[in-house]
């Protein structure tokens, strides 16, 4: 069943000419983690604002669980919407204890009641012996936690999560993500999730939104948006492609590194562009080959190598980590892709 | 809100405009050419003292070795609680050329009269007020001297400047938002100083418009004097946002580290004399003097009757009105200066801001001129306050509200508007979002606020002295009365006493910033 339904919205500010959300829509399913991801500046969290009510929308509509709570002439003010919301900093209330800043969103409830919930709460986030701490004694994973079982307390339909790892370390942040969406899918809840991290994206994602410039540039699964990306832009966002000029021609593509045989519907000899990523690519040392090794980045597990063609394109490749090739070397570079490339026409 | 500011400020230029043009031709010719020069010039004396008293001073208790420099930062704030007036009462009764206690002591000692500085006249007021405003630019600077980035100073050395042209060149002008906010806080003060000019017999705008208005009662020479007089203070005031528009400097908050203290070396001693005597003269010698006089008063039984008498003319009353007339001022302030602050923080538009500038203009009223608009207005608009202590409360929230709404804003500034956003998307109104978030988090700046309303609200002289009712007498009005007539020894309880009163909200305010605790 669809729990939320975004409508062709649109959002000015004043300070700004650009439409900062610009003929957005697209649906959310119950259950479902829907990971909204785009570069700073693509309205990804002006989005998610105006599905909590704290953004009044210009245009369009927003449905939540099949009523209307904002459109051109309904604005149902957040606190009547029975949305959760994470915020980027936590906003975790610091005059309040974890118990009480958990217990917030339950105004109106049997004292029961409460105790009950805040204590499942706190122990779904397994932070029950800390419920007497203000938030300064806490760490930043703890407070992030302590945010997520505030915002669910009340059993909102929907939660938002705006940024909600970007206040955390690299090292804790890939541990608390699974932590989080472990406990988001246990209790099956139905999440939009803004992040300009792709890694993250793919990781917490259901589905993908990638927004760009205010306006939607592909919904799908992680699968299909890191393999079959619609557009130039998700094929760069979503993993450093490089993009290879070449020509359709009987059979194939021709590019400067050989013909690429993948039949594209597009007439004979159109230039277009093959989204290249580094495992897509290898290459062997040749004297007398198609390219140039220009630089090496050793990451542990492979070698990422950069390669210049001849024209001055630049190609990335990841090798084993025991195959090392100086720079300098001329090597003939090949496509190893088992999948279907991405194909442009320029 | 700014109507409340707005309606007096206005009133005044009406009625100096609509002054007889004999009026403006007789002020034109004898008395307004040199009230400016003497009043521009002792704003320029004080303020430079001011500047250089208060950055020597915060440099030496921030960035040097300075022995005992935790206790000078406390006592280099303190004479903020002492009225200029109270200081120059003090230094007045030790340095009178004729009958001070100094002078005369130097004449018994050597038999013959000796040649002492007087504190009569502009050196003398440049030397009292210096003393007692500095320790705005001592505290502006004393922070800023504290946030100031090690690492700019030692660019500076290893780009090859001596420590010298470091200090001139890269400190000094890192500091400037904070010398520029001291010098305007320090310039405004002066332009509504009474008290102290008045004693030391140095004409000011201030204390000729109170002489019109109490004297000769002459109101439209008065409101004369005083359009000149808020022209003056506006242009301060426009020129301090024009200079700090331009003077913005963003620090990086992480890697922050303090500079090392500079070791004085042979200039220990010295330096420390120097500020031992600063604080001597603004602080430790009116605080003995005084205390000196209250025993001698509890000593003499006359006296002590004079000082006790019961019912409206006892002592109890005068600390009793100066208290609640000061803190409902706090009050009103810090309430009407909540709204103003919201709207100009959580909904900044052209419109908001221009309200808080507006309620920021008050800063630069002088007392005498707020007493004036007041008498005019509450006489035409408003009779039922016309001698009510009301009228006095009214001058003090309009005068000081400016430091409640900065207070205010700079504790909203602080919220993160997302804690706010949290209790909305939690199921509050923004009604029970105010009151149950927004204000339990604001209240330790919302006291500040007031606490800075009350403390300069006490200390105020020349609004209350125009304003009040007969009979309704403060601290700040008895010491100066009984000083007027003479009586040092009686003044002096109830001057020791107000200082004391005024050092507890510095000490809370104090206590909020870091280098005090």
């Amino acid at each position: 069943m669809t729990a939320l339904e975004v409508r062709n919205i649109v959002k000015h500010f004043h300070s700004s000419s650009h439409a900062a959300v610009n003929d957005i829509s697209f649906e959310l399913y119950e259950d479902e983690i829907l990971a909204l991801v785009g570069p700073s500046g693509c309205g990804k969290t002006t989005t998610l604002r105006l599905i909590a009510g704290l953004e009044r929308l210009d245009a369009g509509m927003i449905r939540l669980n099949e009523q209307v709570v904002a459109s051109e002439s309904v604005f149902i003010p957040p606190e009547r919407r029975g949305v959760g919301m994470v915020f980027q900093d936590h906003a975790l209330f610091p005059h309040l204890t974890v118990y009480d800043n958990v217990a917030f969103g339950l105004l109106g409830k049997k004292a029961e009641e409460i105790r009950s919930v805040v204590g499942d709460m706190l122990h779904l986030v397994g932070l029950l012996p800390m419920s007497k701490r203000y938030p300064h004694e806490l760490s930043g994973g703890e407070r992030q936690r302590v945010a997520l079982a505030r915002a669910l307390a009340p059993r909102p339909v929907l939660l938002l999560m705006d940024e909600p790892f970007s206040s955390l370390d690299a090292d804790l942040r890939t541990e608390v993500r699974e932590h989080v969406r472990n406990i988001l899918k246990s209790i099956r809840a139905t999440v939009v999730f803004v992040t300009h991290d792709q890694d993250e994206a793919l990781f917490m994602g259901d589905r993908l939104a990638v927004l760009n410039k205010g306006e939607l540039e592909q919904i799908g699964t992680p699968e299909e948006i890191f393999h079959e990306s619609n557009t130039r832009f998700v094929a760069e966002f979503m993993g450093g492609s490089d993009f290879l000029k070449g020509r359709v021609v009987q059979g194939g593509i021709q590019t400067e590194i050989g013909l690429l045989n993948q039949t594209v519907d597009l007439p004979l000899s159109t230039p277009v562009e093959i989204a290249l990523r580094a495992d897509d690519i290898d290459f062997e040392i040749d004297g007398s080959g198609n390219s140039l090794i220009v630089g090496r980045f050793f990451r542990g597990a492979f070698n990422l190598y950069r390669l210049r063609l001849s024209s001055g394109q630049i190609l990335h490749s990841f090798t084993d980590h025991t195959k090392i090739l100086p720079v300098g070397a001329r090597v003939q570079a090949r496509v190893i892709a088992e999948h279907s490339l991405t194909v442009f026409s320029g | 809100m700014a109507l409340f500011v707005a309606v007096p400020l206005v009133y005044i230029f009406v009625r100096a405009l609509g002054a007889e043009p004999e009026a403006w031709q007789r002020l034109l010719q004898e008395r307004i050419w040199k009230l400016l020069g003497n009043t521009l010039l002792l704003v320029l004396a004080v303020t430079g003292g001011a500047l250089f008293t208060g950055v020597s001073m915060a440099w030496l208790t921030e960035r040097t070795d300075l022995p005992g420099k935790r206790i000078f930062r406390w006592m280099l704030a303190m004479p903020l609680a002492v009225p200029a007036y109270i200081g120059a009462i003090v230094h007045l009764a030790l340095l009178r050329p004729r009958g001070g206690i100094i002078p005369q002591f130097l004449e018994s000692l050597f038999g013959q009269p000796v040649v002492t500085p007087s504190p009569i006249g502009f050196w003398g007021a440049t030397f009292i007020l210096t003393l007692f405003t500095f320790p705005y630019v001592y505290l502006l600077s004393g922070a800023a001297f504290r946030s100031l980035h090690a690492s700019l100073e030692e660019a500076s050395r290893i780009f090859g400047r001596t420590p010298l042209q470091t200090l001139v060149h890269v400190t000094l002008p890192a500091l400037r938002p904070g010398l520029l906010a001291g010098a305007l806080l320090v310039a405004l003060d002066i332009l509504a100083e009474y008290g102290t000019v008045a004693l030391l017999r140095y004409e000011t705008f201030s204390s000729a418009i109170f002489v019109q208005l109490s004297g000769r009662y002459d109101r439209s020479a008065a409101s004369v004097l005083s359009g000149v007089l808020v022209v003056l203070a506006i242009a301060f005031l426009w020129g301090e946002l024009r200079l700090q528009g331009q003077a913005r400097f963003t620090q990086m908050e992480s890697n922050w580290r303090p500079a090392p203290p500079m070791p004085l070396g042979k200039w220990r001693i010295p330096a420390f004399l120097i500020v031992f005597g600063v604080v001597s003269a603004s602080l430790l010698v009116p605080f003995t003097v005084l205390l000196f006089w209250s025993i001698q008063a509890f000593v003499d039984p006359e006296t002590l009757s004079t000082l006790f008498r019961t019912g409206s003319q006892g002592f109890g009353n005068y600390v009793w009105n100066g208290l609640w007339s000061s803190s409902a001022a706090a009050v009103i302030a810090v309430g009407l200066s909540l709204p103003v602050a919201l709207l100009s923080v959580r909904y900044p538009n052209r419109f908001s801001k221009f309200i808080s500038r507006f309620c920021q203009v008050g800063y630069a009223i002088p007392g005498v001129v707020i007493a004036l608009s007041l008498v005019l207005l509450v006489n035409r608009a408003l009779p039922f306050l016309y001698a009510t202590p009301f009228v006095v409360v009214i001058a003090y929230v309009l005068r000081h509200m400016p430091q409640a709404v900065r207070a205010s804003e700079s504790a909203l500034n602080q919220l993160s508007p997302s804690l706010e956003e949290a209790s909305r998307t939690l199921g509050r109104t923004s009604l029970q979002t105010l009151i149950q978030v927004t204000l339990p988090l604001i209240l330790p700046g919302l006291l500040a606020g007031g606490a800075l309303v009350f403390l300069t609200s006490l200390k105020e002289l020349p609004a209350t002295l125009l304003l009040r009712p007969a009979g309704f007498d403060t601290l700040a009005v008895r010491v100066w009365v009984w000083a007027g007539e003479g009586f040092y020894h009686q003044t002096a309880p109830a001057a020791l006493l107000l200082v004391l009163v005024a050092a507890l909200p510095l000490s809370f305010l104090l206590r909020r910033e870091q280098i005090f605790k």
